[in-house]
């Protein structure tokens, strides 16, 4: 029989959300992943628009499942979730999830996503999103970068730069971040496979808007992270 | 003789006056003052003596003197860009440091929006 997330599994999971200039997009993805009962921490990523004053807005209606931090100056994303994932171990989490707060994932896919964390089958989780649904674009970038990933890290994975991951609380005490920005994804993977964390590949829907797709891995952001991939070789 | 063999030694000699006034402030290290020093003395020499820059153009298997000097100063300047990527480098890595570090034990709360 399938195994259905309890309201207490919700309740040890904590939804790791990096946020950087997203106050036209952010609230409905903390409203919809609170509805669901699950944690948040959410870190401001130094935005220069209203995004915190939105992120305040949201914790007045669920002070008791939102975490607010806030970086000084933007730092890119690999450091926001770095201090997301730092954060969450002051609450006792047992499970740890990371999603970008552009909703372009959906929590529908939360239960699914911590499932195999939930029941053991594995430690860490990677989400995938679909290649056809992915613009072409960022497909291409997509496929440069898992071909990136294989070659310097050495590791075969579906889609190596998801911002949907997931891990048990021993898994994020055994990885070490230091990305700065995007390469992140890439190091994510790295880790896990480094430190022989038994992880698994879970489908997830993506939303594609013009406003998701600003952000993100295209070809210049594939190019910065085959920089860095480079300078970690040495 | 040319205006630049002026020019450079007197340069040289200011240049190796401010790396030993920084070295007594505490502000380079040692071998920062030798190494400049050493630098600048070159400079010196190949200005007043253009031929001086031949023999070690020679030691390398470089024909011309002044294209000894043209590679010396391409390797000195790549150096000086990638000590100063590593510096700034290092720079990011304290700051993404502090501010996470301000971040961290600075939860936000609902109070501190109402101030």
């Amino acid at each position: 029989m399938e195994y259905k997330i309890t309201s207490e599994d919700k309740d040890a999971t904590y939804v790791v959300l990096p946020a950087y200039n997203e106050a036209t997009r952010i609230q409905p993805v903390i409203e919809a992943i609170a509805e669901k009962g699950y944690n948040l921490v959410i870190v401001n990523d130094g935005s220069s628009d209203n995004t915190l004053d939105v992120i305040m807005e949201s914790k007045k209606k669920y002070p008791n499942k939102m975490h607010v931090f806030s970086l000084m100056v933007n730092r890119g994303v690999g450091v926001a979730t770095q201090t997301g994932f730092e954060a969450v171990l002051k609450f006792n989490p047992k499970y740890i999830v990371s999603m970008d707060s552009d909703g372009q994932h959906s929590a529908d896919d939360l239960d699914e996503v911590i499932k195999p964390l939930v029941t053991g089958r594995a430690q860490a989780v990677i989400g995938v999103r679909p290649l056809e649904d992915m613009p072409r674009s960022r497909n291409y970038a997509n496929a440069i970068m898992n071909l990136l990933t294989r070659i310097f890290y050495r590791v075969d994975v579906s889609d190596s730069q998801t911002g949907f991951r997931a891990l048990t609380v021993d898994a994020l005490r055994k990885i070490t971040i230091n990305a700065r920005g995007y390469l992140i994804s890439s190091e994510f993977i790295r880790e896990i496979n480094d430190n022989n964390i038994p992880f698994e590949e879970v489908p997830i829907k993506t939303i594609y808007t013009p406003e998701t797709q600003a952000k993100g891995t295209n070809v210049v952001v594939a190019m910065k992270i085959l920089i860095q991939m480079i300078r970690d070789q040495f | 003789m040319f205006l630049y063999a002026f020019i450079f030694p007197l340069l040289s000699i200011i240049a190796i006056i401010w790396f030993v006034f920084r070295y007594k402030h505490g502000k380079n290290s040692l071998s920062t003052v030798i190494v400049w020093s050493a630098f600048w003395i070159f400079v010196s020499l190949f200005s007043v003596f253009p031929d001086f820059s031949s023999i070690f153009a020679r030691l390398f298997g470089i024909t011309r003197g002044l294209d000894f000097i043209i590679i010396l100063v391409f390797v000195i300047l790549f150096y000086t860009v990638l000590k100063m990527y590593f510096i700034m480098d290092n720079m990011q890595d304290n700051l993404n440091k502090m501010v996470k570090e301000v971040a961290l034990n600075n939860e936000i709360t609902l109070e501190d929006e109402e101030e």
